[in-house]
């Protein structure tokens, strides 16, 4: 509405912080500091006089509060007593609609003969599968392929593929993107891992959705680029500071690249937290048998995301919560959350319903201790391997079914006993104190245990044993 | 106008709303953010894009922007705000985004991100508030800290040992990806309209689709400056405005360029991006190689880089998935990625390739002389090793039980006029050697593997051809 009569200022003086920019604001000298404190304050409010105000606006305009100096319209109240602010300007933050879902769309596809691909690019076609049309990526041997085959197709699906400056900033595209509430994922490797916690801690505690496939390599420090399983222990307990949880895939297949990828984004939705699918060197650059599902997702709009839309004008994507009883009551509330996800517990036990021996492994190192369980067998030793899909949550009650009865349990791992201490953990926490001694095969820098040395381990022990 | 639509009726995010916190910001008395807010309240308001738009807020004292704007809002983590406007802006090309940022936030940590998203060009607008100090940890120095300026961590004032002044809107203006980059100032009346019209102009370049845009304000932080909020505007003004001189430093005429499509969603499209068929591939075997191996033949291929290993391992690979089988190829170079050593574990089973590695295989196909010296002796008792005679002059003594094929694939290449094809004949001399696969189904995995370049196909028949009959000429 255009008033005819530009209006004078109005102030309440509780909202006045005493600052003084409005003084030197007026050529009129309307304006002067009071020499009252407002004991509501504590500060002290300027005071006007308004008998030779011609209205120019320009202390308003100087003024740093928005409910500072305001323009006079009629009806304003002239004397001012303290009242409920929501008395005084109604209770509604805001006029925005009530944000909706737009649910996502599953559409079919014909069913197709198997891809021979590499890991990278299977997680890369499954991540397309389910509806991501958003990749930041920062170049990082073995994961690069993923990025990539991303920077190729996605340009043609009118989707977005940006290399970004550094893991830093890719994270944190893909705050922005899954703030705006779209499947969002990158490719990277240990030490780009690393480089992206800060911006994993955030997304936890902001709640945002996103997929990392980290494609672990030889550590510490810059390490090696040969597979390593160096990233167990930041993905389980390490996502940055605070209190982070995030469900942790291990595939060990081409297939379950592609498989993993797709459900890591189903869950980081389900539960509006990131996903890690921790592959390795191997997994990455292995070329294997893929089968693509018979459906893909198209993704909607969450009702929670800040879009840049009418319908989504009310929200906020944030982590902050300064009152201390506000963020303990946000911890309790992800703490609910990581409890709800154990249902998500994934493994796969083979041949240990009779196994004497289970070895437990996942990744590659899963795949060739399957190779040694099956010589094993060969050779009339019930031996079984026990491999945890997810690795947190960690599956134990399947780890418990798998080694009942059993007399002997080796790890496998291509690291220092990070596995080996999630078992133990896993074990502990769910009260379970009788166990066989835990052996282990491990190799690190890259170089991964051979099924012959598992065969060794085994196969030595038995010997002395008898 | 003061108060715009844009803020809150009450800040409702603010101690819940609650008494004077419901209407009185958290910036101290005379504090620059409140005045640039009020500016970027009223340029939504003035351009209509309040159900556009989406602020990013920083971490400093300007982190709960989000307290006072009813827009869509985002809070980044310190110095990341523009790289989390970038991410808003590709989900949602359409929205409005605003990257809101401090010194400390966007001239120090986050500087990467800074400059990287100027370079980028998308087209968001940052608006910078540079008060010459860090204000929400207390009054340290930051890197728009002026030359002898007192602060908590320069309290002697900035000497050279802590380096110049940052000028931003020179090096933002200085990159080739802005459009737009003004400096202004809060400090009197006047620069108080310049500043609110350059935010205006800035959002409205973006609503236009023009370009990134950039606006540094001087701003008044009389906290940790330690003076009247009078005096910390005549110091802005005197003391400040000097090394941060006000103005446009860049202003471009550029046509829009930032449309985007709707990302595609069609399944047809993907899969012809994936390559993936429905087509069933023909199939030759009678069933799993169980003369190599009951049930999981392992191979290796070994050379240098430009020898094909690679390829031949692929071939080999996708030959044994068209029969049904499953199969896995993990290559390996050496740390150089051209030119250097370059291996192949291959490995074909008859349901699932349970370990992939191949270090004790059973076939060696080996394209130089050094990988058959350091290969050959891993071959298992029984098994297969085939070389490129045409390079390996010397073969090494290996155990008598296995099986040892020289065939000249370099040679016959040669002689075919493409050197290239010397791992296709390897496969056709791995064929005839071992069997592993019927003739037809490497020649089948070749012309699907060279389908986009047909007029090859026949070279690479001929050579596999060649290596089947140099193996059999060794038989006689
Ligand atoms: C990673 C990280 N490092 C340090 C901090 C602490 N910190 C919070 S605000 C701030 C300085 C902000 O200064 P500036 O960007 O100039 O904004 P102002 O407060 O002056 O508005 C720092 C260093 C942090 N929050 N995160
Ligand atoms: S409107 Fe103009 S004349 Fe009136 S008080 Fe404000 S600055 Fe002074
Ligand atoms: S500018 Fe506003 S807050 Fe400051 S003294 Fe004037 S009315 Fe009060
Ligand atoms: S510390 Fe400085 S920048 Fe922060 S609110 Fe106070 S005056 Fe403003």
């Amino acid at each position: 509405m255009a008033l005819k009569e530009r209006p004078k200022p109005f102030l309440l003086p509780d909202y006045c912080k005493g600052c003084g920019r409005c003084l030197d604001a007026c050529a009129k000298d309307c304006i002067t500091l009071s020499d009252q404190i407002n004991p509501m304050t504590g500060l002290v409010p300027v005071e006007l006089d308004l008998t030779d105000c011609n209205a120019c606006g320009m202390c308003m305009d100087a003024c740093p509060e928005p409910y500072g100096l305001r323009p006079a319209h009629e009806g304003v109240i002239e004397d001012f007593e303290l009242e409920d602010p929501a008395k005084l300007f109604g209770v509604k933050p805001s006029e925005a609609p009530e944000p909706t879902d737009i649910p996502n769309e599953t559409l079919p596809l014909p069913r197709t003969e198997p891809l021979v691909i590499k890991g990278t690019y299977a997680s890369a076609v499954g991540a397309i599968l389910a509806g991501c049309r958003h990749v930041y990526g920062y170049p990082i041997t073995p994961s690069t392929e993923g990025a990539e085959l991303m920077a190729k197709f996605l340009p043609k699906l009118d989707g977005t593929f940006i290399q970004a400056v550094s893991e830093v900033a890719a994270v944190n595209m893909m705050y922005g993107t899954a703030g705006a509430g779209l499947p969002t994922m990158t490719f990277t490797s240990s030490p780009g891992f690393s480089l992206m916690l800060e911006g994993v801690s955030y997304m936890i505690g902001a709640e945002l959705p996103g997929v990392f496939v980290d494609v672990m390599r030889g550590g510490p420090g810059l390490g090696n680029i040969a597979p390593e399983q160096s990233d167990i222990k930041l993905a389980c307990h390490g996502l940055g500071h605070g209190n982070t949880q995030a469900i942790t895939l291990a595939p060990s297949t081409s297939q379950e690249m592609l498989d993993l990828t797709i459900l890591a984004f189903e869950l980081s939705f389900k539960y509006r937290n990131p996903v890690i699918l921790l592959g390795d060197g191997y997994l990455g650059q292995m070329t294997g048998k893929v089968q693509l599902p018979e459906t893909m997702i198209k993704p909607g709009i969450p009702k929670w995301a800040v879009y840049g839309d009418a319908m989504h004008r009310k929200n906020l994507i944030s982590s902050i919560f300064l009152t201390e009883s506000d963020l303990e009551a946000h911890n309790h509330h992800l703490n609910a959350k990581y409890e709800a996800m154990k249902v998500e517990a994934r493994a796969e036990s083979f041949l240990c319903d009779d196994a004497e021996v289970v070895l437990i492994a996942c990744n590659t190192p899963a795949r060739t201790a399957k190779g040694a369980v099956q010589d094993l067998r060969n050779q009339g030793i019930k031996a079984g391997l026990f491999r945890p899909i997810t690795l947190w949550p960690f599956p134990v009650e399947e780890l418990k079914a798998a080694i009942h009865g059993a007399e002997r349990i080796v790890v496998v791992e291509a690291s220092a006993g990070q596995l080996e201490d999630e078992v133990r953990l896993a074990l502990s926490k769910a009260g379970v104190r009788q166990f066989p001694e835990l052996e282990n095969v491990r190799r690190m820098g890259g170089v991964l245990p051979q099924q012959s040395e598992i065969m060794t381990r085994v196969l030595g022990r038995k010997e002395v044993l008898a | 106008m003061s108060k715009t639509s844009v803020i809150y009726d009450k800040f409702e995010r603010h101690s819940h709303g609650e008494g004077l916190k419901g209407h009185a910001t958290h910036y101290c008395p005379g504090c620059g953010h409140g005045l640039a807010h009020k500016f970027l309240a009223e340029a939504i308001d003035a351009l209509g894009i309040q159900d556009r738009t989406v602020a990013v807020s920083p971490v400093g004292c300007s982190v709960f922007l989000y307290y006072y704007f009813d827009v869509g809002n985002t809070q980044a983590a310190h110095g990341r705000a523009p790289v989390v406007a970038l991410g808003h802006k590709f989900a949602n090309p359409e929205s409005v985004v605003i990257s809101y940022q401090g010194d400390g936030d966007l001239a120090s940590i986050g500087l990467a991100e800074t400059v990287a998203t100027a370079q980028l060009g998308a087209p968001i607008t940052v608006i910078f508030i540079n008060n010459a100090i860090y204000g929400m940890t207390g009054g340290q120095m930051a890197p728009t800290t002026l030359m002898g300026q007192s602060s908590s961590t320069s309290p002697s004032g900035r000497n050279e040992y802590n380096g110049q002044p940052m000028k931003m809107a020179e090096l933002i203006a200085g990159l080739d990806g802005p459009v737009y980059v003004e400096r202004v100032a809060l400090f009197d009346a006047k620069q108080r309209i310049k500043a609110k019209k350059a935010i205006q102009k800035a959002i409205k370049l973006q609503v236009e689709g023009r370009g990134y845009s950039f606006i540094e304000v001087l701003a008044e932080c009389p906290t940790h400056l330690k003076m009247t909020p009078e005096e910390t505007e005549k110091w802005v003004k005197e003391c400040m405005e000097p090394v941060y001189p006000l103005g446009v430093k860049k202003d471009l005429t550029v046509e829009p360029w930032f449309h985007r499509n709707a990302p595609c969603f069609k399944g047809e499209k993907i899969l012809a991006l994936t390559g993936a068929s429905t087509e069933h591939p023909e199939r030759f075997c009678k069933g799993f190689p169980t003369g190599l191996d009951l049930n999981d033949v392992s191979l290796k291929l070994a050379g240098s880089g430009g020898d094909g290993a690679q390829t031949a391992a692929m071939l080999i690979a996708r030959a044994a998935i068209s029969e049904g089988f499953d199969a896995t190829h993990i290559p390996s170079y050496g740390p150089e990625s051209r030119g250097g050593t370059s291996y192949a574990d291959v490995h074909v089973a008859e349901t699932e390739v349970l370990n992939p590695g191949s270090p004790d295989p059973q076939i060696l196909l080996a394209f130089n002389a050094p990988s058959l010296a350091k290969f050959g002796p891993t071959v298992r008792k029984g098994g297969y090793v085939i070389y490129d005679s045409s390079v390996v002059t010397e073969a090494p003594v290996l155990d008598p039980s296995i099986k040892v094929f020289p065939v000249p694939f370099t040679g016959i290449a040669t002689d075919l006029g493409k050197a290239v094809v010397k791992n296709i004949v390897a496969l056709g001399a791995l064929q005839a050697a071992t069997n592993i696969f019927p003739k037809d189904t490497f020649l089948g995995a070749i012309r699907v593997a060279l389908k986009d370049k047909c007029a090859l196909i026949p070279l690479n028949e001929e050579a596999f051809n060649w290596g089947i009959k140099s193996v059999e000429a060794l038989d006689q």
